[in-house]
Parts: C-alpha cells; structure tokens; sequence
C-alpha cells in the first residue's frame, strides 16, 4: 500500500491490491473535483462538501430583501438634497445675473444673493420632495394591497404620481402628466431588467 | 416592512431628512386641508375645492421646513457622535438647540438664542419622556438569579398546595373544645 496519499486520487470503497494499485485508477466524477490533497486522518472525504454556495440565515417572518417602505425616506430624503442643490446652483447664477444688472454692491449684493438662492433652492427641494412623497405613498399602498413588489407597482406608482400631481390642472394636462410618469417609470424597469438580465441577479425593486 | 431600522451615521441624514420631508408634507397637508376647508366660501363643492387648493399651495412648503430641520438635527448629531464618541441624550439635546440657534440665523442673535433654548427644551422634553418609558418597561428586562428563581417557585408551589388541598383550611377551623 502506497502511503503517499497526496497523490492517490479518490477511488471507490473496495479495497485496492497491490496488482490494482500499480496502475491509475480513475472514476467518472474526479474530473467534477479539485486536486487538492487529501488528509489521511479524516475519515471522509471533505471535497464533497466544498460544493455548496453560501446560504444566509433570516429572522424567522422577515422579508429576504428590503421593501418600499424602508427605501421611501432615503428615497424621498435623495430628491430633496438633490432638488436643493439643484435649485440653490440655478439661485447663485439668477442671484449673479440679477445683481450685476441692477449694479448693486456689498450688503444688499449679499442679501439678494441669499434670497435668490434660498427662494429657488427651497422651490426646486419641495418639488421634487413632493413628487417624491407621491410615487412613495403610492407605492407603498399599492404593495400593501396586491401584497407583491415588482416592476409592475413601480410602473403603476409612476403613472399615479404624475396624474395626481397634474390633476387640479385641466384633463389634458393630467393625461400629460400620467404619460409623463409612465414614461420615466418605464425607462426605469427597462434599465432595472437589462441589468438583471445581464448580471444574473436577484432584482432589486425600488 | 414589520422591523424598521434606522440607518448608520452618514446615511442616517439623509434618511431623517425624508422621514422629515414626508412627516411634515402628509401632517401639514392634513392641517392644510383642514384649514382651506373651514376658510373657503359655503357649499361643499367650494370647501372641498378650498382644501385641496391649501394642500397644493402649503404642504410642500412646510414639508421643506420640516425636511430643513431634520437635515439640519441629524446632521450635528453625527457630527457630536464623531466627535464624542458617544451616543446619549445630550447629542440630542445639544443638537436640537443648534439646529434651532442655525436655523434662526438671519433674524438676529435675540431669535437665535430663543430659537435655541426652544429647540434644547423639546428635544430634552422627548429624550425625557424616553428615559422615563425605559425606566418603567426595563424591569421586565431585569435578569433574575438562580436563587431567586428557585424561592418563586417555592413560593408558586406553596400557594398551589394550599389552593388544591381545602382540608387544610377545614382543619385549622376544628376547634378541640366542640369535640
């Protein structure tokens, strides 16, 4: 019996004799594992078990991945900052233009500079904050009443969105606005399956 | 959605800053809707439309205001926890009296300092009230000795001897002069 275990690949439970042993001896799966040695003293072989993919444990009743109602407040606190900045840079180029017209200088430059930035800045923030509450709210009642959460909520989410933020002004400009969601929404759950089509994961719905 | 958890420190503004934005968008568009109601002509028609009229022209409004201070709070409570190292109701209360000292800052010093002591006073009220509520419900959290457990159980199976035997009771009544 050869003790250089190292180089002996698995065979099968029979015992090997010396005729059996002097040639090699291969079976169908050993080209499924690794080359790795094999330690003598355990006595199973663990190249069985390195086949797993790693498995994650949940709190028993929780969701494996995280809903709409966690996501709304980042969702909806991303739009605000964004709008703010957006909103705050278009109010220091207007607050530039106005006061260079109107040739004013020091205190009052400085002054009409700050409201020009802090007027457009806190508009541009609460329209997108609110447009952002809408598609939230409207999100999180329709998982709540289908009881699923997929590309279908997001597209319906968008479409109410802009319905109901047009709605007071005419029905012409709230059937602009619904397409304007379902069209935004749209793109969004294209972008959002190409992905998942081309990394092969596990969707993320927002 | 049944377990919310909030979100680590720098991430944490941004999502008191919508929490904050949407807190006080759907509160104030209630009030709002409230308002326009009452303040419009009579006629259900013309209060209905008055309300939804003041929702549109106000909420967004005081969901800004809102969402402004949230950022603001947050933001100096992430600052105080980097630079205390710690996580108590000071940086709350420290943090609500700069947000509301920042936030008055173009109004003069006067309102600055009473928009602080505003702000300082609400958060201590809150962090107050949640010292308080921990205080009555940690009993219940209180970690028992063996031995303890051991004299409560004694004690529970003393009483169920005595609830299951009535002769006992029956016993202790006889009195040895009637016999």
């Amino acid at each position: 019996m050869s003790d250089n275990f190292s180089r002996t690949p698995y065979s099968d439970g029979h015992a090997a004799t010396h005729e059996e042993a002097s040639k090699p001896h291969y079976t169908t799966t050993t080209s499924s594992f690794s080359r790795t040695p094999v330690s003598p003293y355990l006595n199973y072989d663990s190249r069985y078990l390195q086949q797993a993919q790693p498995e994650f444990i949940f709190p028993e009743g929780a969701n494996k991945q995280r809903g709409r109602f966690e996501l709304a407040f980042s969702q909806i606190g991303t739009s605000v900052m964004i709008g703010g900045g957006i909103g705050g840079l278009a109010g220091v180029y207007n607050g530039l233009k106005v006061t260079k017209a109107l040739e004013q200088k020091g205190k009052v430059r400085r002054t009409q500079l700050l409201n020009h930035i802090m007027k457009q800045g806190s508009g541009t923030a609460n329209t997108l904050g609110t447009l952002t509450v809408l598609y939230s709210a409207c999100g999180v009642l329709l998982q709540f009443f289908r009881g699923e959460d997929d590309h279908i909520n997001t597209v319906i989410a968008g479409s109410a969105t802009g319905l109901l933020y047009k709605s007071t002004a005419g029905l012409r400009t709230c059937a602009f606005g619904g397409a304007i969601g379902l069209g935004i929404s749209s793109l969004y759950c294209l972008y959002l399956i190409a992905q998942e089509n081309s990394s092969n994961s596990s969707p993320k719905y927002l | 959605m049944a377990e919310y958890g909030r979100e680590p420190c720098p991430f944490r503004i941004v999502e008191d800053c919508g929490g904050a934005f949407a807190m006080g968008a759907l509160g104030g568009g209630a009030f709002q809707a409230i308002k326009g109601f009452r303040n419009a002509p009579s006629g259900l028609g013309y209060r209905l439309s008055g309300g939804l009229a003041a929702v549109r022209a106000r909420s967004g409004l005081v969901g800004g205001n809102f969402a402004v201070w949230g950022a603001t709070f947050s933001a100096i409570d992430c600052s105080l926890v980097y630079f205390r190292k710690k996580e108590d109701p000071w940086n709350a209360i420290i943090s609500g009296a700069t947000t509301g000292g920042i936030l008055a800052a173009r109004t003069g010093l006067t309102s600055m300092l009473s928009s602080a002591l505003v702000g300082g006073a609400l958060l201590a009220l809150i962090e107050g009230v949640g010292i308080v509520v921990s205080h009555y419900s940690a009993d219940s959290y209180r970690q028992v000795s063996p031995v303890e457990r051991q004299q409560r159980y004694k004690q529970e199976l003393l009483r169920q001897q005595k609830g299951v035997s009535p002769l006992a009771a029956t016993y202790g009544e006889i009195d040895s002069s009637a016999l």
